[in-house]
């Protein structure tokens, strides 16, 4: 496992935090693509629109060219005739929606040059550096209108000059107003009201050669573009700026929206995504405790059930008596499954003088108080017999170690007593199961008679029945687990024993084994089983 | 009917009166060292009542141990006449298995 993945374990909320990452760079590009297509877009529209400007002055040169060059075209006819210049040139003098302020007549050729007459207000002129009579005649040479610059002053113009058609010796020479502080304000409703502008003769945008401007305050604000316009012999170089937006306040909002929706959206897709680790992490811890206490289960399961298993046997004989002539065996099995200590249990008591007494019982219930009621009847056996009781002796004195009544137990118990030098059995049953007894070829059932089980009479009775042992016999007592089936009556489990054994010939222990293992393949029960063989 | 047991255990009883007023107790399903001590707490206020006679109709009684055998033992110590009716075979025979049959009193 690496690095990365160790973080990745460490703190889940990596993943949170990538989608919080991702999610601003995507907003981010494409805040950023977006604005810069809003920007490319307005630089387009902006010099469409300074194109637009610029078509617009061109088309307005006619109205400036046209009557100069009638004008001068008329004294070339009438050979300078003052009245009929003024007479034609006043529509175009002095109000201020005329084009010009001052418009004067020159003779550029022959002997008497100079100023010829004046309509409207005297001519500005440049007061140095230009020879005035020598910008007349390149004018009159030229076929275009010819610009002698700006005139400064407290009233500012610019003066332009203009000769006829037909190369005659007058131009006519006409100044323009310009407001005195360059500025004019946009007009409500105009064509270009939505931009600034600012005019500039020549090609520079030098403040000096500025004409007019839709502001106060140069150079203009935002985003703008400059065209020049040939215009005469000169060029006026215009700079245009947007007001507002070109493209409309959508697509300029455009950008700004972007960024916020998609921040919107990455801070709750992070709050979201975080969210989910906290619940899948809550699920895993759930899912870690719930595992943690069923393996805690199982451990004190497999503990417990060691503990009764361990226990169970340590209530059990811990070695069975040897006889010359008899081979002796035991088995106990524990239930399939539960933690319960049985009350099941087997004895073998050597009574002395060749006498065996075998015990084989069941206290019935489970746990602790069954286990420690089986205990107390297994060495009150021991002791009773030790004393020299037989059977049907000690058999209702167990009534007073078990009371159903009291502990809620009873039990029952098989007792078998063993002469090897005789093969003679005596039987004592409290309530408890018959025994099998095996010979050659045969195996039945010692049906004798049933007393009460322990814990019920103290005063109960007990009969002992003797049996002869057939020759190399073997007798078999049990409990109930190893023939109780659920649905079935006791006596087919123990017909199924009878006939599981009827044709045995293997030994004793391999007996046991066998029939512990075939018939209690699905019991759950505890299972105690003795046996004696007689070997001749 | 209630239903008694945990896991594959499982006992179902019925609890009425008989023609007399004397408790009834139909059985049914498995009654073993799971089961009974619960049927013996759920009868338990019936029984503290002292009735002079029980009946138990065992006929659909599937499995009865050493333990239901106890149970039964110790109703019949205390309460003078406990009549089992109608057991099935399985439980016939493990009450005569056990000696019990002069104790335990069976009507077919």
């Amino acid at each position: 496992m690496n690095g990365r993945a160790d973080a990745r374990q460490r703190w889940p909320f990596w993943i949170a935090v990538a989608v919080l990452v991702v999610g601003l760079a995507v907003t981010g590009v494409l805040t950023w693509i977006s604005a810069r297509e809003y920007h490319h877009n307005e630089t387009r529209l902006i010099e469409l629109r300074a194109h637009d400007v610029a078509g617009a002055l061109t088309s307005a040169l006619p109205s400036i060219q046209t009557p100069l060059a009638s004008a001068a075209a008329l004294a070339d006819a009438t050979d300078g005739n003052v009245a009929k210049f003024k007479a034609f040139i006043a529509p175009y003098v002095g109000l201020p929606t005329r084009p010009f302020v001052s418009v004067s007549l020159w003779r550029v050729s022959g002997p008497a040059q100079g100023l010829v007459a004046v309509a409207g207000v005297p001519p500005a002129l440049p007061t140095s550096g230009v020879d005035v009579s020598a910008f007349m005649r390149r004018a009159a040479a030229s076929r275009t209108l010819s610009l002698i610059g700006l005139l400064s002053g407290p009233s500012p113009r610019l003066g332009e000059a203009y000769t006829g058609m037909s190369n005659g010796p007058f131009a006519a020479y006409g100044e323009g107003a310009l407001p005195p502080s360059r500025y004019e304000p946009p007009q409500k409703n105009a064509a270009f009201n939505d931009l600034n502008y600012a005019l500039y003769l020549g090609r520079s945008t030098k403040r000096a050669d500025l004409l007019i401007a839709s502001v106060r305050r140069l150079p203009l604000p935002g985003q703008h573009a400059i065209v020049r316009v040939p215009f005469g012999d000169t060029y006026f170089t215009v700079t245009v700026a947007a007001r507002g937006s070109l493209a409309g306040s959508l697509p300029q909002r455009l950008p700004w929206l972007i960024a916020i929706v998609g921040s919107l959206l990455t801070l709750a897709a992070t709050a979201l995504t975080a969210r989910l680790i906290e619940r899948r992490l809550a699920t895993e811890r759930l899912a870690g405790e719930l595992e943690a206490t069923a393996e805690e289960n199982r451990r004190l399961y497999a503990e417990q059930r060691g503990i009764a298993q361990t226990l169970q046997h340590a209530l059990l004989p811990a070695s069975l008596p040897q006889l010359p002539g008899l081979q002796i065996g035991a088995r106990y099995a524990a239930g399939a499954e539960g933690v319960d200590i049985g009350g099941d249990w087997y004895d073998l008591i050597e009574l002395g003088d060749g006498r065996l007494l075998l015990v084989v019982g069941d206290v019935s219930g489970k746990g602790l108080s069954a286990a420690t009621a089986m205990a107390a009847l297994r060495f009150a056996i021991h002791a009773y017999s030790a004393q020299g009781d037989d059977p049907s002796a000690f058999l209702p004195k167990l009534s007073r170690l078990v009371n159903v009544q009291e502990d809620h137990h009873l039990a029952t118990v098989l007792c078998a007593v063993v002469d090897a030098k005789s093969r003679r059995l005596s039987i004592t049953n409290a309530g408890h199961l018959p025994p099998l007894m095996i010979s050659d070829h045969n195996s039945e059932y010692l049906e004798t008679p049933v007393g009460l089980p322990v814990g019920i009479e103290p005063d109960a009775s007990y009969a002992s029945v003797t049996v002869a042992v057939p020759a190399g016999a073997t007798f078999l007592a049990f409990t109930d687990g190893l023939v109780e089936r659920r649905g079935e009556s006791i006596e087919a489990g123990l017909e199924r024993l009878r006939s599981r054994v009827a044709a045995n010939h293997a030994s004793l222990d391999q007996l046991l084994t066998g029939v512990l293992h075939d018939l209690r393949e699905d019991a759950p029960d505890d299972t105690a089983v003795a046996g004696i063989r007689w070997l001749s | 009917m209630a239903e008694l047991g945990k896991g594959n255990t499982r006992l179902s009883f019925d609890l009425s009166e008989d023609h007399d007023g004397a408790p009834l107790v139909k059985l049914g399903g498995e009654l073993d060292m799971s089961t009974a001590p619960e049927l013996e707490s759920a009868l338990s206020p019936t029984l503290a009542a002292k009735p002079a006679r029980l009946v138990i109709e065992a006929s659909e009684l599937q499995f009865a141990d050493s333990s239901a055998i106890a149970l039964l033992v110790r109703w019949a110590n205390v309460i003078p006449k406990v009549e089992i009716r109608e057991p099935p075979d399985l439980l016939r025979r493990v009450i005569a298995r056990m000696g019990l049959s002069e104790r335990l009193e069976v009507r077919p």
